[in-house]
């Protein structure tokens, strides 16, 4: 029989209480980083003497922060942007081609995933250097596509294969060319999986750190980056509030990305 | 001699080793109601598809009132076509729907509107034009994608099995729907299905499909009354088989030697070559076969009532199954085990010798 949690009888509290300690266990940080943002404690005291807003006029006030902030937003919108269009173009190939080699392919598109990061990131330093690629906004993007391509393909081939290509054909035998059937057509209807991959692809650039180290000049940084030279220089609630608000524009998101998922099953 | 309307010539498609249309030549004159009858496989979907564009021929030609259409990209061929499968779009309103050709084709705004109202009306859904496909049945959305194939006035519409997705109730109140619409519009259709029932009901004439070729193409009444082949006879209608060999032809006529040792005479199958010494297979329709005092004897193995008449099961004393119906009056002669013997006229009887030449 199955194990239902109606079946559980007094373990299910147990259940609880687990389910409860791992969910307190991932929530609390965020909790507790929020709490020290507002915190009148400069030395980071938990609980908080009293609360206080200047952690975050202190964030206004030093340009620093609105700059890597910018930048990140920059980067992380052209991420966004690339990633989606070459993933479009790679789930078609997968999802619709029939040609030899497309699941060798397709874990190629993949392994971006799996390499870990650091390893990648020494790789794209010294390809860079080569290049002059290092510190540029250009350098940037291109490597936070590589790591944000693979979500944008599986996200986009999900959402293509369960596209009928007859609809697409229909709109061709209407009289639109092949090119303005899935401009009009399908890329309509797979919508929902182009937004969540722009979401994830943007997600993915905007907390990357570890290659952003790698990369980063004085003039050009990202929002993470910054956080992470503050960090190891004073430990000021300033930190504390910059993430709060990263936190925040997180959550945002991903509430979006989760209720347009949620929408298209419906 | 003029060209016909739309003509199939010499069409073959072949798929590395797998050749799935084998130089079919249909000729359509305007207005026809067409059938590709077939079981699955046959080649009739694919000749369909290749008409629309949407496969490549290997050989052969496709004409359109005498100019080859194959250089023209399906967008441009003008075909109307209803698929199997759903393919309404999705994130359009059922007007919306049906106005894409029109739009797409760049026609003004109340030209469309007035064109998009007239269509619903023929498929008589006006009052769904604001829904989503998603809201709509099988069979309502199926009528859209009718309405939506017809917007821009196709000279050929394209029907590929558009309501096996549907129950039996259902199909045969849109199949009055399609028929009604053929009248009404005067398009020329080809419409493929698997159902014979539905290809007779429907179809001015019907082109029979068997791996690849066309087995016969005729009226339903032709193919009924004069399958070429045996697998015609089997496909269209009911029909009883029982192998013999040929004895003697006489022009349209051949005299077969059944198992027993009684000779039977038929017509033989048109194109059919036969000679003594072959064997073939003699068909008779159920309808014909009648109880009399001479003729061949079979056993009884199960007697159904079936309404109107009853459906009388037996069995040659070669083994051989047969059936055939009878009236209910009869019933008592029928009780499993007793012998009867069954006889039928000359004419209703077909030869098919087995071995025909392949080409």
């Amino acid at each position: 029989m199955l194990l239902t949690y109606a079946r559980l009888g007094s373990w299910r509290w147990v259940l609880l209480g687990l389910t409860l300690l791992v969910t307190l266990y991932l929530l609390l940080p965020i909790v507790f980083i929020v709490a020290l943002s507002f915190g009148s404690s400069q030395w980071m005291i938990f609980p908080p003497p009293g609360w206080t807003l200047r952690w975050y006029e202190a964030l206004a006030e030093d340009p620093r922060w609105l700059e890597t902030a910018l930048t990140s937003l920059e980067v992380g919108v052209l991420v966004a942007a690339l990633s989606v269009a070459l993933g479009l173009a790679a789930a078609f190939a997968l999802v619709r081609g029939r040609f030899r080699g497309r699941q060798v392919l397709r874990l190629v598109f993949l392994t971006p995933m799996v390499l870990p990061v650091v390893i990648f990131a020494v790789a794209v330093y010294g390809f860079y250097l080569r290049l002059g690629l290092n510190g540029t906004l250009l350098g940037f993007v291109l490597a936070h596509t590589v790591l944000a391509f693979p979500f944008a393909v599986l996200t986009i081939s999900n959402a293509l294969a369960q596209f009928d290509p007859s609809i697409e054909d229909a709109a061709i035998l209407c009289g639109a060319s092949p090119l303005a059937a899935k401009w009009r057509v399908t890329l309509p209807n797979i919508r929902l999986g182009l937004i969540s991959a722009a979401i994830f692809s943007f997600l993915i650039s905007w907390d990357e750190v570890v290659v952003a180290i790698f990369m980063g000049s004085p003039t050009l940084q990202t929002l993470p980056v910054h956080i992470w030279g503050m960090l190891r220089q004073d430990l000021s609630p300033a930190v504390a509030a910059a993430s709060s608000i990263l936190v925040g524009i997180t959550l945002v998101l991903m509430l979006v990305a989760a209720l347009l998922t949620r929408k298209s099953k419906a | 001699m003029t060209d016909p309307f739309l003509h199939v010539d010499e069409l073959r498609m072949a798929y590395g080793h797998v050749t799935a249309v084998d130089h079919v030549s249909i000729e359509i004159p305007k207005g026809e109601f067409l059938t590709f009858l077939g079981p699955s496989g046959s080649g009739k979907s694919t000749t369909l598809y290749a008409i629309a564009g949407l496969l490549e021929p290997t050989g052969g030609d496709i004409r359109l009132e005498g100019r080859s259409i194959l250089k023209t990209p399906p967008h441009r061929r003008n075909m109307g076509m209803v698929f199997q499968r759903y393919t309404l779009f999705p994130h359009l309103t059922v007007a919306e729907n049906v106005a894409f050709p029109l739009r797409v084709r760049g026609c003004p705004g109340a030209e469309v509107d007035a064109k998009v109202k007239a269509m619903l009306a023929l498929v008589r859904l006006e009052k769904f034009a604001d829904r989503l496909p998603a809201k709509l049945s099988g069979g309502q959305q199926q009528r859209v994608a009718l309405a939506r194939a017809l917007a821009y006035d196709p000279p050929v519409l394209l029907m590929d099995e558009p309501l096996s997705a549907l129950d039996k109730k259902l199909r045969e109140e849109i199949q009055v729907e399609i028929r009604r619409i053929h009248r009404e519009t005067g398009v020329t259709i080809l419409y493929v299905t698997h159902d014979q029932e539905e290809a007779l009901r429907l179809s001015d004439r019907i082109a029979l499909f068997n791996a690849g070729r066309i087995e016969q193409i005729g009226t339903c009444a032709d193919l009924y009354a004069r399958p070429d082949s045996h697998f015609v006879a089997a496909f269209i209608g009911d029909s009883n088989f029982l192998s013999g060999t040929i004895e003697s032809v006489e022009g349209p006529m051949a005299s077969v030697v059944l198992p027993d040792g009684s000779r039977r005479r038929g017509t033989l199958g048109r194109g059919a070559k036969a000679g003594p010494g072959m064997t073939a297979e003699l068909m008779v329709r159920p309808r014909r076969i009648v109880v009399a005092d001479e003729g061949l004897a079979v056993r009884i193995d199960d007697c159904t009532f079936l309404g109107d008449d009853l459906v009388i099961q037996a069995e040659c004393h070669w083994g051989q199954e047969l059936w055939f119906r009878a009236p209910l009056a009869l019933a008592g002669q029928f009780t499993p085990g007793t012998i009867a013997r069954v006889n039928w006229a000359e004419e209703d009887a077909l030869v098919f010798p087995t071995h025909t030449v392949q080409v």
